[in-house]
């Protein structure tokens, strides 16, 4: 029965923030249209990207929450999110443009993004700062490792997804060599011995390859910037997660978290550092965070059609 | 076919093969390389020199990456790239100005990002020329537990290959600083995006 818990609370993760904006949503937009801080059409040509085509999406795994995507979204999109397109320049020399993003409800995100930022420097940093100390790295880089080994599952199907057919067979031949040989993916022994690299792969990125657009601009508490695509893609992907299928009565939900939490500090230990760097060469982290979003994931779409 | 024609092909492709040899490829290749790999050791050489890492030698550490970075950006190209049609708003003072709080506040996020990696290993792979005067240097910083791709963007100007954008992990700098100056100019004007920018330069 915990099991069911558990898929519930990832899902609600990502449809909450959907849900609890979905009131609001035309006095919000009013707010929108005439706050000075969201560029009305400033620069003359505007395309917008892709609009969020639901139709097209299959039907997987993750049907709750697109259902609940479309009800939202499926409405009248389209005329509000004009002004909500930060205006997009055409550059000099061919080079490629600047990828956007709709954020219609960047007075939610703002808050999110607040949360998360606090929830960094209060408790993630602090507790990561002394797991560093007490922990050598290389049993964490060893931990890193296995908490990755069991991402490749997900990383084999959406390579397959892809139909990325070579990248798939090498994630496979990857999890099995390094889950056997590597024992239980404590090393990965793929890379020196086979010569194999990690084949990245996730669902927002499947979803992406196949020209779903970012819908608009997502802070999820815990997870980050996302956007409903690959906030759709997070919740996904954890059905690709070996340790979803293990029953309740041997990994119970508190133990879940807990693997889930020792996984971020673990990670976290060898980004220490970063988002500080990152704020501090920022003039609006806000803003300058979103836009790294939209470019990293656009080029792992990119990547992915290679 | 006679023996005569035979013989004449195989001349002919060893002519062929001959010139391709002798003929350079791109006029360039390999230099941007170089010249960024080389750019990029001098900084590293400063931020690992053991005699630079105290807090109290901050400054000539400063000075030192901020005069290797004079020859390595190209802040001008760098500048009107980010403002792109904004530029023409600016007068040449504020222009003039724009350059260089732009390259303090560059300066120190490059120092930053960079610092980050001096531990570890970074790999030059390969150039890719983009338009006639450009190409894209790409280099992997090969950490623990991943690899960040770090592609440095260079222009030809004066014979000389100059850095105009950094791309780490697919996310360009000059486009994520336009997208936070842009939120500024649409509706104030240049003087306070400088205003903003003498700010953040003062603070770091």
């Amino acid at each position: 029965m915990k099991r069911i818990y558990k898929y519930i609370f990832t899902v609600v993760l990502v449809v909450c923030p959907i849900t609890l904006w979905a009131q609001p949503f035309p006095e919000a937009d009013a707010a929108v249209l005439t706050s000075p801080e969201i560029a009305p059409a400033d620069t003359a040509p505007m395309d917008f990207p892709q609009p969020l085509s639901l139709s097209d999406i299959p039907a997987q795994s993750a049907a709750p929450a697109i259902v609940v995507a479309q009800a939202i979204v499926g409405e009248e999109v389209p005329a509000r999110e004009l002004a909500t397109f930060a205006g997009k320049e055409a550059q000099e020399e061919g080079e490629e443009e600047v990828p956007l993003i709709a954020d219609p409800i960047a007075p939610f995100n703002k808050a999110m993004y607040h949360v998360n930022d606090k929830l960094y420097f209060w408790l993630l940093k602090p507790v990561t700062q002394v797991y560093s100390h007490t922990v050598p790295e290389p049993f964490r880089v060893v931990f890193s490792n296995a908490f990755d080994n069991l991402m490749s599952p997900g990383r084999v199907v959406n390579n397959l997804l892809q139909l990325r057919f070579k990248a798939a067979g090498n994630e496979f031949i990857r999890f099995i060599f390094n889950t056997v040989a590597g024992i239980g993916g404590l090393g990965d022994v793929a890379a020196p011995a086979l010569g194999i690299k990690k084949q990245e792969a996730d669902f927002g990125q499947t979803l992406g390859h196949y020209g779903i657009g970012h819908g608009f601009y997502l802070v999820l508490p815990l997870f980050g910037p996302s956007s409903v695509r690959d906030g759709v893609g997070i919740a996904a992907d954890r059905f690709m997660y070996p340790l979803s299928y293990i029953s309740s009565n041997e990994l119970s939900f508190g133990a879940a978290a807990g693997i889930f939490a020792g996984e971020k500090v673990n990670d976290t230990s060898f980004h220490i550092g970063e988002y500080e760097s990152f704020k501090d060469s920022a003039i609006d982290p806000y803003i300058a965070m979103r836009d790294a979003f939209v470019q990293y994931r656009q080029k792992k779409v990119e990547d992915s059609k290679k | 076919m006679s023996l005569q024609e035979e013989t004449m092909k195989k001349c002919l492709t060893g002519v062929a093969l001959f010139l391709c040899m002798i003929i350079p490829l791109p006029v360039f290749a390999g230099v941007p390389l170089e010249t960024v790999k080389g750019n990029v050791d001098k900084v590293l050489d400063v931020l690992r020199d053991p005699a630079l890492k105290p807090e109290s030698a901050k400054k000539l550490r400063k000075d030192k990456i901020r005069a290797i970075a004079e020859k390595m950006f190209d802040f001008s190209e760098l500048s009107k790239r980010t403002l792109t049609q904004h530029w023409s708003k600016f007068t040449p003072e504020q222009q003039k100005e724009f350059i260089n709080l732009y390259k303090s506040l560059l300066e120190d996020s490059y120092a930053d990002k960079i610092l980050m990696y001096t531990d570890e290993k970074i790999l030059f792979t390969k150039e890719i020329p983009l338009t006639e005067k450009t190409a894209e240097v790409q280099s992997t910083v090969i950490r623990k537990t991943d690899e960040i791709p770090i592609y440095y963007r260079v222009i030809l100007k004066d014979g000389i290959w100059m850095i105009y954008d950094v791309v780490i992990e697919g996310v360009s700098l000059i486009n994520n600083y336009r997208s936070q100056f842009r939120e500024i100019l649409v509706n104030k004007p240049p003087e306070s995006l400088l205003e903003t920018l003498r700010k953040k330069v003062k603070k770091a």
